[in-house]
């Protein structure tokens, strides 16, 4: 984990020195989470691909001003947020972020390839995940999916670690109670 | 409500430190409210994580374009500008230009000059007296010099002023009686008459 971390900041160096290839590997690396992440957010793969395209090209283009290449991931996640909610921004601008979709309007987010569970459990968590706020969302993503720590969280979402706990812990009793009957026919 | 000594989630999501763990497990084991809770957080996180990573559908890759990259001075000079030993070299190279130029427009000093002509016994206990007398006549001399210099500009600028004053003075005078003049001859009072008429 430390030796792969110690590369993450070595390709970050030599891509900051305008070496492409080391940013491209560096991509590899980053790409799918990015792109789920943003696929919760917006629940569209169109968007998500295009918004990932985006934030690669600015943290390519703003890499020379990430003083430590440890905070790499929580940098590189408030890009995406930034994009993700501009984004929302210009599509609705006279609406607030709340009044997005939410993600459950997209079936699709379910498993890809052959599931290890049943089809119909993804369908329910999207579903249940889709009845939570989008900052409620974003925050279940980050904590639950991406495995951020809650002070990267509060840097990603430039708000306090209080409002991020407050957020998550909310949406985990709606999730516990709408995934309550899922649970009861047995997920181990 | 959880009795728990920490909240059970932060337990959950390990953002307790060991110690607080510890605390929290011995609790869990003797308390079955906070076990089932636990439990209950536990599978909910398992059924999240049912829902799978998508892979990207097309993968991102950026090209290297010669006519957009930037040479190697631009990359270097980008990239130091870009770190933060640019304050410092910004501040040492102020401080260097703000000593060249105290270092040229400095006078340049002379008293070190006779005060190195004089012998060093001498200069021990004699020159600094010497000197302070001889400072002292020449503040009062130069004093005096430019008391005097001042005093003669004052009366050459008195002088100056009542000249002016007095030629103004004769040309109201001129003045006056060029118009009283007119207002005589403007009368025509004509010549007087003889004696003898008016006896008749």
């Amino acid at each position: 984990m430390i030796f792969r971390a110690v590369e993450d900041g070595d390709l970050i160096r030599q891509a900051a020195r305008g070496n492409v290839e080391a940013f491209n590997l560096l991509v590899s690396r980053w790409e799918k989470r990015v792109y789920n992440y943003l696929l919760r957010l917006t629940a569209n793969r169109e968007d998500a691909l295009d918004l990932t395209q985006d934030v690669f090209l600015k943290a390519y283009q703003n890499l020379r001003k990430l003083d430590d290449a440890a905070r790499f991931a929580p940098w590189l996640y408030r890009i995406a947020h930034n994009e993700a909610y501009s984004m929302f921004r210009k599509r609705r601008p006279e609406s607030d972020v709340a009044d997005l979709p939410p993600a459950a309007t997209e079936t699709g987010i379910a498993v890809g390839g052959n599931p290890v569970f049943p089809i119909e459990l993804s369908l329910a968590v999207a579903s249940a995940l889709g009845r939570l706020t989008p900052e409620q969302r974003e925050a279940v993503t980050l904590k639950i999916y991406q495995g951020f720590k809650f002070e990267e969280m509060a840097e990603i979402l430039s708000c306090p670690v209080s409002t991020i706990k407050s957020r998550l812990y909310t949406a985990l009793e709606l999730l516990k109670i709408e995934l309550a009957p899922i649970e009861a026919r047995g997920v181990s | 409500m959880s009795c728990s000594p920490f909240d059970l989630k932060d337990y959950f999501f390990e953002e307790l430190g060991g110690a607080e763990r510890k605390q929290v497990e011995a609790h869990v084991t003797g308390c079955h409210a906070c076990r089932e809770e636990l439990h209950r957080l536990r599978l909910t996180g398992t059924t999240l994580l049912s829902l799978r990573e998508e892979e990207i559908p097309r993968r991102i890759a950026f090209v290297s374009d010669p006519v957009f990259e930037p040479s190697p001075w631009g990359r270097w000079w980008s990239g130091f500008w870009n770190t933060p030993a640019r304050l410092g070299f910004g501040s040492a190279a102020l401080l260097s230009a703000a000593l060249v130029v105290f270092a040229l427009a400095r006078p340049t000093p002379v008293a070190p000059v006779r005060l190195a002509q004089v012998p060093a016994t001498q200069t021990a206990q004699t020159a600094p007296a010497i000197d302070e007398a001889a400072i002292q006549a020449r503040i009062e001399q130069a004093a005096d010099r430019a008391v005097a210099a001042r005093t003669k500009q004052l009366v050459d600028e008195v002088a100056a002023e009542r000249q002016k004053l007095l030629l103004v003075a004769a040309e109201l005078d001129f003045s006056d009686r060029r118009e009283r003049a007119r207002t005589v001859a403007a009368l025509d009072y004509g010549p007087p008459q003889p004696a003898a008429v008016e006896a008749k």
